[in-house]
């Protein structure tokens, strides 16, 4: 957990990884009936 | 909740807001519309591709007023070069559309368009990263040196050769304090007008870099400046567009609600980083719509049957957005305890306004 706060590179992974799952989570609970 | 319908699909009005807001702090920080973030995250919400082109164009030219007030204040401005540069901006985004026209008679298809857009995109995005963290490294070096780091650091040569160009009329833009042939202000802004119009995007992220590396500013003024020409070029396409019928008002106004608070919001934390960080961002947000560009053409050249990709596409869309809009607002609560005398991660420090 440290090299994804300590590294640039690492904590670029760890806020994409956190902000497509917030993303996947919306897209189940809001979108997913609209892509219909 | 409440909800409204758009050509007969329901849109959650938070998703709107949401939307608003997150590429309001986006385009406040680095200087961009958000164009190329937006259409396909209104298409996702179930907007028709016209009307989603069209709601985006009203909404970033609203933005855009809200962002370059905030920067006017915060002295980001060159009215100078904003000025010289808006005329060749229009006509070469003029001439982008005629371009893409003529390339639509004589049967490219949109691949070719997607495609351009990659390799554009990938270019800048090399050049930017590479360059930025040049600069960050030099700023390293600086810091443990004890040498003070100014507000900005660049390590490109190339606004020099740019700046030597000896073609009457010079300008001097005395915010940015540089001399230049007016030309090459005018060529830059026709040259990133034709890349946008062809490509069918504002053209902010070409536009910022090319003031950064081209005309010489530093990137705070390289994205007040870029805002100002926003304003300009994304009113009279949010004028063609109303004319049109491709605007709905009810989704710009829920947009806006949101743009207000994150545009004020995007530019108020440039002030508590130095130039490199705006650099960062940038070359991320060019490294995100390029993959999700590459997206749209795989889903395309495979003719629309890879089922995963759309739901892909569609989560990487919408996480774009909330990753750049959380680094900008990560960066702003590092510096502020940078200046605190807090604990940061190591690579903070060089970026961030000390006081």
């Amino acid at each position: 957990m440290k090299w994804f706060i300590d590294n640039m590179f690492g904590y670029w992974i760890l806020l994409l990884a956190i902000s497509c799952g917030l993303s996947a989570i919306c897209y189940e609970y809001f979108l997913r009936a609209l892509m219909k | 909740m409440f909800d409204f319908t758009v050509a007969g699909h329901v849109v959650p009005v938070f998703l709107l807001v949401l939307t608003g807001f997150t590429v309001g702090i986006v385009g406040g920080f680095i200087g961009v519309g958000g164009g190329y973030m937006v259409t396909p995250a209104l298409i996702v919400f179930g907007f028709p591709g016209y009307m989603a082109s069209g709601t985006d164009a009203c909404h970033i030219a609203g933005k855009a007023v809200i962002s370059s007030i905030r920067h006017r204040q915060l002295g980001n401005i060159d009215w100078v070069i904003a000025l010289s540069m808006v005329g060749g901006t229009m006509l070469g985004v003029e001439l982008g559309v005629r371009l893409l026209n003529y390339t639509k008679a004589i049967g490219l298809s949109g691949v070719v368009l997607l495609a351009a857009s990659v390799a554009v995109m990938l270019g800048l995005f090399i050049y930017t990263q590479v360059e930025t963290q040049k600069s960050h490294k030099k700023m390293d070096e600086d810091s443990k040196a004890g040498r003070e780091i100014g507000r900005d650091v660049k390590v490109s040569k190339i606004p020099l050769f740019f700046q030597s160009i000896p073609i009457r009329p010079f300008i001097k833009a005395g915010k940015a304090r540089l001399v230049i042939s007016m030309w090459v202000i005018v060529i830059v802004g026709v040259i990133t007008g034709v890349l946008a119009g062809f490509l069918g995007v504002g053209g902010g992220f070409i536009r910022v870099p090319a003031l950064v590396y081209v005309v010489g500013t530093t990137s705070h003024l390289a994205v007040g400046t870029d805002l100002v020409e926003i304003v300009v070029s994304g009113g009279y396409g949010a004028l063609r567009q109303s004319m049109s019928g491709n605007v709905d008002f009810m989704a710009v106004f829920f947009m806006i609600i949101g743009a207000m608070l994150g545009a004020q919001f995007g530019s108020l934390a440039t002030s508590f980083v130095r130039g490199p960080a705006i650099r960062y961002i940038l070359s991320y947000s060019l490294i995100l719509a390029t993959v999700g560009a590459a997206m749209r053409l795989v889903y395309v050249l495979t003719g629309g049957t890879v089922e995963w990709l759309s739901f892909v596409a569609v989560v990487f869309t919408l996480g774009e957005m909330i990753f750049l809009c959380l680094f900008i607002i990560s960066l702003v609560w590092f510096s502020i305890r940078h200046q605190h005398g807090k604990t940061v991660p190591p690579w903070v420090p060089p970026l961030v306004v000390k006081a």
